[in-house]
């Protein structure tokens, strides 16, 4: 690590901390209920400032990571090296700096899980919302693919898709990954869909000659948006969860590249010499999904006082 | 609901309690004695089958060791020249009668394991499966030279060559495992590869075939009235772990007793740090390499347009720094080969010429036959084509992967760009039995005679066969043939070497590393012989002392 | 609509859906490109060939699923080409085991969790709330894989209090002929069902928590109070019970992971499940293995929420529009 890197760490801590009180602040201070009522568990408060200083880091790579993650710097005399200054996480099995790697598949990982997401969102929106709507043989027809949807498990799909078509690139496996995830969504979103649309404000745009089309996503959308924003939250922690898993079986992100699953994948077979390889994109791993459980829990708490089962 | 809690707590944890005395029972066989023990190993990847000639696979060839016989066998020397260093198996003499007549007596005390006797009817039959084309043999090539096999009487067999060299003993004994004409004979030679007999084979050796547990286990149990001398230990167990670093680990857990190959410094290591494991290293007969493919994986009809060239080859040699990535990835247990060979075979010899390790040179070399950095990429290009190409490497082997990455980097430094494509074992054997791969890192296992395996990988003879690149070249061809056929090894040695050297200028592969091999065994276990071409070739000498015996030897089943 | 309909509704529906899963599976695994030899050894292109014809791979695909559906009814699963077997030998072994780390993970997750959550409802917002929460809330959030690799690098080889994979012992127990051998394959059984119960469990406990907190406040909950039910009865009987529907629910969620989603684990620890034959089967592009895995699993994944259905039925037929919920468990 160099001097430039530790200003840069320290600068994105602070700079995280920061938001978050700012934010709290704002909040606890004399703004809505919504904001009052998510900032309520501390929990949530830190999975906001985890979230936020990982995010920075990952915008922030190429100024916090001091060498290139590709780069095996001697892979005589570095393979493998503990923990130190120069090397904060160590070096891995080629001699690549874990911290660079780790900051850099920040970008990976997090990508993939926010595009991946995305798709998964968006996909499953427009089809709960068209199946809720409009009912009549849309909607037994989408939720009947749904169910043969769920019946594989969604690794099993995604294991056939990545693994029968070798080569893919990166684009193919996010969208492949977002294709597969959408399925709850829809399912949830339909629910919501079909108890709002029978409610005065939307009976009321109807009869006043609004098409479906409209109705849907100016009247109906965002009154559901609440679990739909929670779904998102999750969505992402989901995807990259499954993003590591196949990288781990050695069908997701391809070398030299690293995100957080290869570099599990790629530290396993020297885990008991060598456990910081392994044992911090783990870390990485859990401590977004654990932030981002937490700020589900808080959007649960600030967007939805009607309770629905979690 | 809240009040009935404890009462069912208390009734799971009385539960938990009897599982876990049962538990600790545990099950005490009685035999004592010199004959008893168990010896499990931890071994990566179940066999396909274990009929001999339908497999090449090493698990199924230490199996087949113990379970089938050859004629003779090589000795701790793995010297393949002439037949004085062989031991009888089952055949007790032999003679030759007129310069291409070899004549075998067989032993009479031979027997199949349901209680036949071995007769040389089996042995002409053996023959005649091993060349037969539609089971298709990997062994078939080996067995070329030789013309027939007859029998004079039940327990005489006679082999007729098509020519002279020092290793006609060689061949007729060592490829071919000896089998039951009566139990084969009906069994239609195109169903050999799924035949229920290569799940449950019945054979002449030391150990009889007790059962197998898909994905699990294989067992064998010692033939006690096995007429070269009884077994030491009683039985065998082949426990089949996913992957390396698992298999060690159950070594060290003293859930296993062998695992005979380590592989890496750090397993090393680890097992160093046993109490209970003692390492052996032997001769490694292993040797890995990056192959290029000549062809073009498009259209295999057509040169492939960056390998085709033989410079360019050359190049990509130089830039790889051959002896820093064995000292990296391997420590001391491994060494920069000198050419396609094992550190087990005679004709190693670091005087041989090789490409030196020169990044300089490789990129004049590059930039004369037109590969530049026209667009500034990072990459070199010609003609508006790249210099990329992809590493095709199994997903089985953690050492290979690690190789693949490494020469990535390698390559990255002199601009050209490598991707690697990981794919599981057989998707890439049929990749490269079609040619649709760049490169791949590959690894051969050795016969103990260098003419065997490098005609397999390196000749005409082995296109569709091993040779996958389709290297060809007539001058090296000659060469090998002479040294396979000079009647000293001293001038066989000038051949063979003049043969590398050809080989080594032509670059067809890059030869990476040859493995130096460190088993780990258990202390209690004496007599640990290891022949170097075949770990398990000896397994029946070995012998646990009656005084060292624990639980698991004692099973009495 | 009377139950009987809505059973049979339901029925057909369900083999509908695996009817479709089937097509599904069977369609993707034919159009992949560059389709290889139905061999696990390089052969040359006549061969190839050969062994087409003789699995019938070179008919049009239409003629090929028919076939396959025709040969399914006489219970012929097809032969598995990567593992020189019936397709049917190979699965009837790999399923038991399946079952069983299916089972353990399942007791262990909805025993611990529910458990959990019930405790932490009763204790709402206070330290043991509090403390749980954020262990179950990190828990949660871990790669099982990754945890499969520490657990058995401390349980396994570490501390040695349980073998290193595996499921079985093979000397003393092949076969599971004795109590001695039922316990033997407990002990094998403990770590891998461990790795995927207690990450389940501690979502369960997430949900069940939130659950029953929901509940509380719901009108017959409040009117019962009202009534002057003494408050045990209220949170016993009612909170719990309608509880418990929701946890139906999640049960029958759960089933499609521990079948093949739990590829990963059965590598990990050497399972011979039919998460890992799947894996390899779709690796290998065993065609007939691939098809028949994802047979078994929709099956039993339709069948489970089938169950879960009609549970939830007769415990409250005014749940039968239920918003289904999805928490959808990332476990692999």
């Amino acid at each position: 690590m160099t001097l430039g890197t530790w200003l840069a760490l320290v600068v994105a801590l602070v700079l995280a901390a920061e938001t978050v009180r700012w934010l709290r602040q704002r909040a606890l201070r004399g703004g809505r209920d919504r904001w009052r009522r998510f900032f309520k568990h501390r929990t949530t408060s830190w999975g906001v400032g985890i979230m936020a200083f990982l995010v920075i880091l990952a915008l922030a790579a190429p100024l916090v990571a001091p060498y290139n993650p590709n780069e095996q710097l001697g892979i005589v005399q570095l393979k493998n090296h503990a923990p130190s200054w120069t090397f904060i996480l160590g070096t891995d099995v080629l001699s690549r700096d874990v911290w660079s790697r780790a900051v850099w598949g920040a970008r990976v990982s997090l990508g993939i899980g926010a595009l991946g997401a995305l798709v998964a969102i968006s996909l499953g929106t427009v089809v709960g919302a068209l199946a809720g709507y409009y009912r009549r043989w849309i909607d037994p027809l989408l939720m009947r693919s749904v169910d043969v949807g769920l019946a594989l498990p969604r690794i099993f799909i995604l294991l056939m898709v990545v693994a029968l078509w070798d080569g893919l690139p990166f684009a193919a496996l996010v969208l492949a990954i977002g294709l597969t995830s959408w399925l709850g969504t829809s399912r949830l979103v339909r629910a919501e869909v079909l108890s709002l649309r029978e409610r005065d404000f939307v009976v009321a745009a109807r009869a006043l000659g609004a098409g479906g089309a409209r109705v849907i996503f100016r009247h109906v959308l965002p009154n559901a948006a609440a679990p739909i924003i929670v779904s998102a939250a999750l969505g992402v922690g989901n995807v990259l969860l499954l993003e590591a898993s196949l990288s781990f079986l050695g069908i997701g992100v391809a070398p030299p590249d690293p995100s957080w699953g290869n570099m599990i994948a790629d530290g396993a077979s020297t885990i008991y010499s060598a456990p910081w390889t392994t044992l911090f994109p783990g870390l990485a791993i859990s401590l977004v999904v654990m932030s981002l459980n937490a700020i589900a829990d808080g959007l649960r708490d600030a967007l939805d006082p009607r309770e629905e089962p979690a | 609901m809240l009040s009935a809690m404890p009462r069912r707590s208390s009734f799971i944890v009385l539960v938990i309690l009897a599982v876990a005395t049962l538990a600790g029972c545990e099950r005490r066989g009685g035999c004592t004695g010199s004959n008893c023990g168990t010896l499990i190993d931890a071994a990566i990847a179940e066999p396909p089958t274990l009929l001999p000639p339908s497999t090449e696979d090493v698990v199924a060839n230490d199996i087949g060791e113990q379970l089938f016989l050859k004629l003779a066998d090589v000795g701790m020397s793995t010297n393949t020249v002439g037949d004085e260093d062989f031991q009888p198996l089952l055949a007790e003499r032999w003679e030759w009668d007129g310069p291409l007549t070899l004549v075998f007596h067989l032993d009479p005390r031979a027997r199949w394991q349901d209680g036949q006797r071995v007769s040389a009817a089996d042995v002409g039959f053996t023959f005649d499966a091993y060349k037969d084309s539609v089971l298709g043999s990997p062994f078939r090539t080996k067995l070329r030279r030789i013309a027939s096999v007859t029998q004079r009487d039940s327990l005489t067999a006679v082999f007729r060559f098509r020519e002279r060299y020092p290793e006609m003993f060689y061949d007729a004994v060592y490829h071919m495992r000896v089998l039951p004409a009566h139990l084969l004979r009906s069994v239609p030679r195109d169903q050999w590869k799924t035949a229920p007999f290569g799940r449950q084979p019945v054979g002449s050796g030391p150990y009889r075939f007790v059962r197998w547990q898909s994905a699990q286990s294989i067992e064998l149990e010692a033939d006690s009235t096995f007429f070269l001398g009884r077994p030491g230990i009683r039985r065998l167990i082949w426990r089949f772990t996913p992957n390396l670093q698992v298999g060690v680990t159950q070594v060290i857990a003293d859930q296993a007793d062998v695992r005979e190959q380590l592989v890496t410094p750090e397993n090393v290591e680890r097992v160093r740090a046993a109490p209970q494991l003692t390492l052996y290293p032997f001769r490694g007969n292993i040797y890995t390499y990056l192959g290029f493919n000549l062809r073009w994986s498009g259209d295999t009809s057509k040169a492939h347009p960056i390998f085709a060239d033989r410079e360019v080859r050359r190049a990509l040699t130089m830039a790889v720094d051959r002896a820093s990535l064995v000292k990296s990835a391997l420590g001391d247990l491994g060494k920069v080969p000198p050419g396609p060979m094992s550190s087990l075979l005679w004709i190693w010899d670091s005087e041989i010429q090789q490409l030196p390790y020169d990044t300089a040179q490789a990129g004049r070399i590059l930039n004369a036959r037109g590969w530049r950095d026209h667009d500034g990429d990072g990459i070199r290009d010609k003609n508006g084509q790249p210099l990329t190409f992809h590493i095709l490497v199994p997903t089985t082997s953690v050492l290979r992967r690690l190789y693949a990455r490494l020469l990535q980097e390698q390559f990255r430094v002199i601009g050209v760009r490598a991707e690697i494509d990981e794919l599981e074992f057989s998707v890439v054997t049929q990749r490269l039995g079609t040619g649709n791969y760049d490169t791949a890192v590959l690894s051969r296992g050795n016969d103990p005679s260098p003419g065997s395996g490098i005609t397999q990988s390196w000749t005409r003879g082995g296109w569709g066969g091993s040779n996958f690149g389709r290297y060809y070249n007539a001058e090296f061809e000659r060469l090998v043939d002479r040294a396979i056929a000079a009647p000293t090894k001293d001038q066989a040695r000038g051949f063979w070497r003049g043969a590398i050297s050809t080989i080594n200028a032509d670059a067809p592969a890059i030869f990476l590393y040859s493995l130096e091999n460190i088993a780990a065994v258990h202390k209690r276990i004496d007599n640990v012989q290891i022949r170097p071409d075949s770990w398990a070739a000896l397994l029946r000498t070995w012998r646990i002392p009656p005084d060292r015996l624990i639980d698991r030897d004692r099973v009495e089943r | 609509m009377s139950g009987a309909a809505w059973l049979l509704r339901r029925l057909v529906a369900s083999v509908a859906i695996i009817f479709a899963v089937v097509t599904l599976v069977f369609v993707l695994i034919h159009i992949a490109p560059g389709e290889p030899c139905p061999s696990d050894e390089p052969v040359d292109p006549t061969v190839c060939l050969e062994l087409k014809r003789e699995f019938g791979l070179d008919r049009p695909l239409p003629e090929q699923y028919w076939r396959y559906l025709v040969a399914l009814t006489h219970g012929n699963l097809g032969y598995s080409f990567s593992l020189r077997r019936p397709v049917r030998d190979a699965l009837a072994e790999t399923i038991p085991f399946t079952l069983q780390l299916g089972a353990a993970a399942l007791l262990l997750d909805f025993v611990l969790g529910l458990l959990l959550g019930i405790y932490q409802a009763s204790r709402v917002n206070r330290l043991p709330d509090l403390l749980l929460g954020n262990i179950t809330l990190f828990v949660y959030s871990l790669p099982t894989f990754w945890l499969a690799l520490i657990l058995l690098l401390l349980f396994a080889e570490r501390l040695s209090w349980f073998p290193v994979g595996g499921a079985s012992n093979p000397i003393f127990c092949p076969t599971v002929d004795s109590l001695y051998c039922v316990a033997d394959r407990l002990w094998h059984l403990i770590l891998p069902a461990a790795t995927l119960g207690l990450v389940g469990a501690a979502g369960t406990a997430r949900f069940q928590r939130a659950a029953m907190l929901d509940v509380s406040s719901q009108d017959y909950v409040r009117t019962a109070r009202a009534k002057g039910v003494p408050e045990r009865q209220v949170v016993l009987r009612h909170q719990f019970r309608n509880a418990l529907l929701s946890f139906i629910t999640r049960f029958g969620l759960a089933f499609p992971f521990l079948l093949t989603g739990a590829v990963l684990i059965e590598t990990i620890f050497a399972w011979p499940g039919m998460g890992r034959l799947a894996f390899n089967a779709i690796l290998a592009r065993d065609h007939t293995l691939v098809t028949a895995t994802a047979l078994i699993a929709s099956t039993v994944v339709v069948l489970g929420n089938l169950v879960a259905d009609i549970l939830l039925e007769l415990a409250d037929p005014r749940l039968r529009v239920r918003a289904d919920v999805t928490t959808e468990i990332v476990t692999a």
